[in-house]
């Protein structure tokens, strides 16, 4: 009964997490982009416009200029996720390729290289004044959660190991409606709701702002192209 | 521009120091600055509400929840700011002030939380966790105070890993503020004189006639060459738009003259036109696109009216940008202008092609003694490209400076180029009332000129435009940098000038 009580909640929140994403985009793109205000020197082709937006996705560009200490958490942490991330496609194979080895075998170095970034931009977060100012609470808790969901995730695999094939089956199973039962052990449940959580606020906070980014118009308009080709194309309407 | 009156403000010498330090907040510290709410006649005649409304609060959030329709950029930003914290020490009036309102990130807050608060359902049922606020008297009033303390220069934007542009927001800010009657006298007063009589300052056309005819005088007597500045002259090829404080300002007028001289000496036929006889646009200052529009209109049915081929803006950083990037959506493509000059040039691109085609040449020894440095204007070099080459704006004005002056030296990298610091006095801020809060912004530029006036002796602090040549001008003396003259690129230009 629990177990798809929990199944249930995974699905609803992870489509939730999708629909509310791709909501929020409808609502970025439908609005009009009155005036071309790209950041300048800007990059004059559409190829120029991927390349500055890769640099800026990827390689945080603009905060390496801006400050090293929050540059180089930010790298930690977020690299630190994807890799934890990719390591949980395991639950999706019924055997584990042999190319996703390496992300199981050094999942725990990525848990530390994230651990420490969430540190650092959380005591960041409370000990610069400048930084104490502009946080709300919401801002602390997103860290916590993202912590929370690490650590009790790294207890999961070093304390309280699970039959992996049973969690790959419930979660499977949770993504095709054909729910399954989870595997016993509080710290799982723990581990689980925290990831809740964090799919129900990601479509409604500032977490979107990796995908908010692509539609930026400061970053993804180019420089200098005349509007009368521009409209055309359905870039800036007036 | 107006001509501030520097003995009348009250001696606000700061020490000169390293930029680079970073000051610990100061709550409320630049809340006293304030500028002068728009008179109701000033108001009226834009056709928004003369004094603020009773409904102020309805009206307000209406009119900022059909801007998140409207404006793609303003929606983006209210939804990716992550409270990073990259951006708190990037601007100058924070850097001047200490006033945590002043961080880019709280200046957009002061409209974030209120987006929360009326537009988002996790600020609508616990404004507590996430900072949503509801719009009281109290946040308006700091609406009006920290909006009229952002320059809309974008150095901010340039250090956002999310591209959050603060200008956006600014602009977002103070629409909402007119249009509950809450208008800026000194920007509101300028559009008005803008749309009745051509130029912010007011001037008639006979008047304008007048200086120009006597300018022709000073440098017949000056030079022996008879150099024309032509106004509204049919037919001409080219029509030179440019900010109205290069009729009379110093040192905007010796730019002025070096357009004018190095125009005759390439032999182009040109002229400025008494209808858009001014090439700023406060439509952008005020975030008014229809005034933008308005204003931008001027220059097409002028250009229009005398048939010319070209048109070309003069030094203004503003007019710049709006020219630039704006033209084209704002009054539609110009197909009139000739093939080869499809879009508005600005002057320096037209002067540094005359250069390299060997048409004008340029003598630096005749400036001599003059080691110069420059102040790239924010709405150049974040705003606006040059050129048709990359990295233009910073480029072309580099290079002319250096084929016309002797000595030409950088100041440090991270206040010039891309990054460069606003002069303190952009945005709508260039006026008396606010003289306190421009001192303090141009505390970073101060510094950063310092640094090269002790290494390097400079002794000229060029730039391209009006504003930062009105402002910085006027606030150097109060840190104490008495002996740097601040001039405009085409005077050093027209000085260069083999004119015969
Ligand atoms: S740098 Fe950008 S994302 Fe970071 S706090 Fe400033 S505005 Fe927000
Ligand atoms: S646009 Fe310029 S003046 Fe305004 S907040 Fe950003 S850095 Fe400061």
């Amino acid at each position: 009964m629990f177990d798809t009580l929990l199944g249930v909640s995974f699905t609803l929140l992870a489509l939730w997490a999708v629909l509310g994403t791709l909501y929020r985009i409808v609502t970025w793109v439908r609005t009009p982009s009155p005036l071309p205000i790209p950041l300048t020197p800007a990059p004059r082709t559409r190829l120029g416009v991927v390349g500055r937006l890769c640099l800026e996705i990827f390689l945080f560009r603009a905060l390496a200029r801006a400050n090293t200490v929050t540059w180089v958490a930010s790298i930690l942490f977020h690299y630190g996720l994807l890799f934890i991330l990719i390591m949980h496609m395991r639950f999706f194979f019924a055997y584990l390729p042999g190319w996703l080895i390496p992300f199981v075998v050094w999942s725990g170095w990525a848990v530390a290289a994230a651990v420490v970034g969430l540190c650092i931009l959380l005591l960041r977060r409370i000990i610069v004044d400048r930084v104490r100012y502009i946080s709300s609470p919401s801002d602390y808790l997103h860290l916590v959660l993202l912590l929370c969901i690490v650590l009790s995730g790294y207890a999961l695999k070093r304390h309280w190991p699970v039959n992996t094939s049973t969690v790959g089956e419930f979660l499977r199973g949770a993504l095709s409606f054909q729910w399954q039962p989870l595997p016993d052990g509080a710290v799982l449940v723990i581990h689980l709701v925290f990831v809740l959580l964090l799919f129900f606020v990601f479509p409604i906070s500032k977490l979107l702002h990796g995908v908010g980014i692509v539609f930026t118009p400061t970053l993804n308009q180019r420089e200098n192209v005349s509007v009368s080709v521009a409209t055309k194309k359905g870039e800036h309407s007036s | 521009m107006n001509t501030p009156d520097v003995q009348g403000v009250a001696d606000q010498a700061q020490v000169v120091g390293r930029y680079k330090v970073i000051p610990l907040i100061q709550e409320g510290a630049g809340e006293s600055f304030n500028t002068a709410v728009a008179e109701s006649d000033v108001q009226e005649s834009l056709g928004l509400p003369g004094t603020l409304v009773d409904d102020w609060h309805d009206k307000a959030i209406a009119r900022l929840g059909q801007l998140l329709k409207e404006r793609r950029g303003l929606r983006v930003f209210m939804d990716t700011c992550t409270k990073c914290g990259a951006c708190t020490d990037k601007c100058h009036y924070f850097l001047g002030t200490h006033d945590p309102n002043n961080m880019p990130v709280a200046r957009q807050d002061l409209i974030r939380s209120v987006y929360r608060r009326y537009f988002t359902w996790a600020g609508r049922w616990f404004p507590w966790l996430v900072g949503a606020r509801k719009l009281d008297k109290n946040l308006l009033q700091q609406w009006y105070t920290y909006f009229h303390q952002c320059s809309e220069c974008r150095r901010c934007t340039v250090f956002c890993p999310k591209g959050i542009d603060t200008s956006e927001v600014t602009m977002a800010g103070r629409e909402v503020l007119a249009s509950v009657g809450l208008g800026q006298q000194y920007s509101q007063e300028i559009i008005t004189k803008v749309k009745s009589v051509g130029n912010n300052l007011g001037m008639k056309p006979r008047a304008l006639a007048d200086v120009l005819e006597n300018l022709e005088e000073d440098i017949l007597d000056e030079t022996g060459i008879p150099v024309r500045l032509p106004l509204d002259e049919e037919g001409a090829d080219m029509l030179v738009v440019t900010p109205s404080a290069d009729f009379f300002a110093e040192p905007h007028v010796d730019g002025l003259i070096g357009y004018a001289k190095v125009l005759h000496q390439a032999g182009i036929h040109w002229t400025f036109s008494s209808e858009a006889s001014e090439a700023a646009n406060f439509g952008l200052f005020t975030g008014q696109h229809d005034h933008m529009r308005e204003i931008a209109l001027r220059i097409r049915h002028a250009a229009m009216g005398l048939g010319v081929n070209r048109i070309v803006i003069g030094e203004c950083g503003h007019a710049w940008r709006v020219a630039y990037s704006f033209l084209d959506s704002l009054v539609g493509p110009m197909q009139f202008l000739s093939k080869e000059h499809p879009r508005a040039e600005h002057i320096c691109e037209v002067t540094h092609q005359l250069l390299q085609q060997g048409i004008i040449q340029l003598d630096p020894t005749r400036n001599e003694g003059v080691i110069v440095t420059y102040h790239d204007s924010c709405n150049v070099a974040r705003g606006s490209g040059m050129g048709n080459v990359a990295n233009g704006q910073l480029t072309i004005p580099r290079e002319l400076l250096k084929a016309s002056v002797p000595g030409f030296v950088e100041m440090s990298k991270d206040t010039v180029g891309q990054t460069t610091f606003c002069c303190g006095g952009g945005g709508g801020l260039l006026t008396d009332d606010l003289m306190d809060i421009r001192i303090k912004g141009s505390l970073p530029r101060a510094q950063a000129l310092q640094a090269v006036v002790n290494s390097d002796q400079v002794t000229h602090l060029v730039a391209i435009c009006a504003i930062c040549k009105t402002q910085l001008s006027s606030v150097l003396p109060h840190h104490n940098l008495v002996d740097v003259r601040v001039t405009s690129l085409h005077h050093l230009v027209g000085d260069a000038l083999v004119l015969t």
